[in-house]
């Protein structure tokens, strides 16, 4: 039986060897700083970020023809046109279950492999990892041919499937690596305690380990997440049927080649870029907790 | 502390069945979702005129509304064939088409212009269709100029890989509301057109007489500011061997055009691909642009059919036009179709008076069949109509650019747009450019010449 007081114990830590105290002057001079000091470079660095959304959202809710440096008349034709004439709420649709599936193989794979990278020792491993780091250097651009004749003999070419697939495998790597990573930080001691209670290697994972990831895990998860959303190579090249497309692809079709609707591009940006910020809205206190943790080695 | 799974085999076989079970189910399940495409690419039967082909739009996206109505026209008149409508943006079709030949997986028809003819050809992903085209309806309705056009495009094998649906056109937009107000007479001769451009331009207050294309899609633009002031009539001097870009001539006119960068134009042209300078013109006050056919809605939606018109591009010195050539659209027939004869059917229609003066009348372009070119629309759509007459009016010559060569796309995108740049900037002469890019040129014409024999 795992107790509670079992599971999460961190290492005992070392003994603490007092921090010698900070220059107070220094100290006193940094906590004067005047707040314009902090809140000007901020403020400028703001004003270049959000321009360019402010403008990618007057695009998109004023009048097509309007020149008008605020969205005043304010119009949804843009957002309704992409949603149902250009199909942007099948892309959508198809967006969500690329992502939502390719985060959760990613983060299932990465687990078991990052556990076995983590916890095993084998003859190639030092091997394996550096053919892992390697697989980074590849672009997708590289493999597409034979990614495109592999799917095309699966009779996968037009689904799905094929792009959740590439999309997992490319994203595996760095997700197993991140993840070996977290699970060394967890003393393996913690593991052995549970089996000596009775639980076999899954479960003592399961009870102790898998709730100590949980940081690495949504880090892992949102970027696998994220990428798939944003990536459009693979869903370009796999994906024909035009009811199959992803949200970029949809994109990219409101450039023609000689023309452009902008108020359509800015709005279907818009659609684009809500999933993402909303997730990092959510998880950002999760993201940086898992790369500090993930970054410090045990 | 570590262990070696060799140490602890208890329950590996176990683990083992099982991972494969789950490996096995996963790629299962995946491949339960796969439907369409084959991707098998066994290929080339007539079929029998009947079920589904597939087509891939080289322009989707702002063309995807009137193919679907096309489409829909064509399946109600021919109800045992279905046609699965993809629309690739125009940027990605090469790629796309290029990945689709290598995987063996290539729709039946596709939309392949001049610009990209040479490639598809080359790879025999295309079937001729110069004996269908004689047995059918459409036999002797076409655009001569434009099956010309086409077939100089193609392998080199003086066959008919696409049929033509429409041909674009350079066009000059200027405004007529800064224009009148200025006291300026419409700019149809290249000196009227660089004195209007100093004459509207205000730098303090944001006024400028024209913009210029310095990024993405420079070359064409510049080389039909060359070929128009100069006034040479062909790419290549009498040998076929060496071109004339670098023709004094030209290299002067160059140095004139390049010139009025940042004297007449917004600094930011520089990086400008169509996409913004076509937006700039549209939001702001610029006198003039040089552009074709395709952004005229554009235009009429941002600015109003009242305040601008589009004009042939100027007439030279000498009281002739000259213009680069534009490249022509069309549809072909992927050989590995297996329903050639439902994928004729269908280019048939596609390219019928009907369908084509509804195409063109939604594009803005000048139609490829003759009755096309007839109806009423095209007096309505100004540009278009001052267009198609001096593409048939023999007022115009036309500079063939080599569309033909393999190497063109490398040569005239990748190759000399950050030369250009640099003669924008002032870093490099007008001359060393032109030298450069007719290097380049002719290099690429010798190896086309030796490959044909």
């Amino acid at each position: 039986m795992i107790t509670k007081e079992a599971a999460p114990a961190a290492p005992a830590p070392a003994p603490a060897v007092p921090e010698p105290p900070r220059p107070a002057k220094r100290r006193r001079a940094w906590d004067e700083a005047p707040r314009w000091q902090i809140y000007l470079p901020l403020g400028i660095y703001l004003v270049f970020t959000l321009v360019p959304f402010y403008w990618i959202l007057l695009f998109a809710l004023r009048p097509a023809g309007s020149t008008s440096l605020v969205p005043w008349p304010m119009t949804t034709a843009h957002f309704e046109k992409v949603w149902t004439d250009r199909g942007f709420g099948t892309f959508f649709q198809n967006s969500v279950l690329v992502g939502v599936a390719t985060l959760f193989m990613t983060t299932l794979v990465a687990l078991a492999g990052g556990y076995a990278l983590a916890r095993f020792d084998f003859r190639i491993k030092r091997g394996f990892m550096l053919a892992l780091l390697c697989s980074q250097f590849v672009p997708g651009a590289l493999l597409l041919v034979p990614l495109f004749e592999i799917f095309a003999e699966l009779r996968m070419i037009n689904s799905l499937g094929s792009v959740i697939i590439a999309e997992t495998v490319f994203q595996l790597p760095l997700s197993m690596i991140l993840l070996s990573n977290f699970i060394k930080n967890v003393p393996y001691s913690l593991e052995e305690a549970a089996w000596v209670d009775g639980c076999n290697r899954f479960r003592a994972f399961r009870v102790v380990v898998l709730p100590l990831l949980r940081p690495g895990l949504i880090a892992v998860g949102s970027f696998a997440f994220v990428h798939s959303w944003n990536h459009f190579l693979f869903a370009l090249m796999f994906l024909n049927n035009q009811e199959k497309q992803t949200i970029p692809v949809g994109l990219n079709t409101l450039m023609s080649a000689d023309s452009v609707d902008l108020g359509a591009l800015a709005a279907g940006g818009i659609i684009a870029a809500v999933p993402v910020v909303i997730v990092f809205a959510f998880i950002q206190k999760w993201l940086i907790t898992g790369f500090s943790a993930g970054a410090v080695k045990g | 502390m570590k262990i070696s799974i060799l140490g602890r085999s208890t329950g590996r076989g176990r683990r083992g069945r099982t991972s494969a079970a789950v490996a096995l189910g996963a790629v299962l399940a995946l491949t339960a979702t796969a439907c369409g495409d084959d991707g098998s690419g066994g290929a080339g039967a007539e079929g029998d005129g009947k079920g589904e082909i597939v087509f891939w739009d080289n322009n989707g996206g702002v063309r995807t509304d009137i193919w679907k109505e096309i489409i829909a026209d064509f399946e109600k008149a021919n109800p045992d064939i279905d046609v699965q409508y993809v629309g690739i943006a125009s940027t990605e079709y090469q790629s796309k088409v290029d990945t689709a030949i290598q995987g063996g997986s290539m729709p039946d028809v596709g939309g392949i212009s001049a610009s990209m003819l040479a490639g598809f050809a080359a790879q025999g992903a295309l079937e001729p269709l110069d004996e269908r085209l004689e047995g059918s309806s459409l036999n002797g309705k076409l655009n001569k100029d434009m099956i010309e056009s086409l077939r100089a495009a193609g392998g080199g094998d003086d066959r008919l890989y696409s049929v033509p649906t429409s041909a674009n056109n350079g066009v000059l937009y200027y405004r007529t509301d800064m224009f009148e107000k200025a006291g300026l007479e419409e700019p149809t001769t290249w000196d009227r057109f660089f004195e209007a451009a100093e004459k509207l331009t205000d730098k303090g207050s944001n006024r400028f007489g024209y913009t210029i294309r310095g990024g993405a899609g420079s070359i064409a633009q510049a080389l039909d500011a060359m070929y128009g002031q100069s006034g040479i009539t062909s790419f290549w001097d009498s040998t076929g061997r060496k071109t004339t870009v670098n023709d004094p001539k030209n290299v002067k006119a160059l140095e004139k055009y390049a010139a009025l960068f940042k004297k007449v134009t917004p600094a930011a042209d520089l990086n400008n691909d169509f996409t913004k300078m076509v937006a700039q013109w549209d939001s702001g006050e610029i006198g003039m642009l040089n552009h074709n056919l395709g952004s005229y809605q554009d235009h009429v939606k941002a600015l109003g059919v009242g305040k601008f018109r589009g004009i042939p591009q100027p007439i030279g010195p000498d009281g002739k036009r000259v213009q680069v050539s534009n490249p022509v659209d069309g549809i072909g027939l992927f050989k590995s179709s297996k329903n050639k004869d439902a994928a004729w059917k269908f280019i048939e229609f596609a390219v019928s008076a009907q369908s084509n003066s509804k195409f063109n009348e939604s594009a803005g372009q000048v139609p490829a069949h003759a009755d096309a070119a007839k109806d009423a629309w095209i007096a309505k759509a100004e540009p278009t109509k001052l267009a198609a007459d001096a593409l048939s009016d023999g007022s115009t010559t036309i500079v063939q650019l080599p569309y033909y060569l393999p190497d063109w796309n490398t040569i005239s995108k990748a190759d000399n747009e950050p030369n250009f740049q640099k003669v924008l900037l002032g870093d490099m002469t007008a001359k060393a450019f032109l030298d450069g890019l007719a290097e380049q040129l002719n290099e690429a014409q010798a190896e086309w010449d030796e490959q044909m024999g």
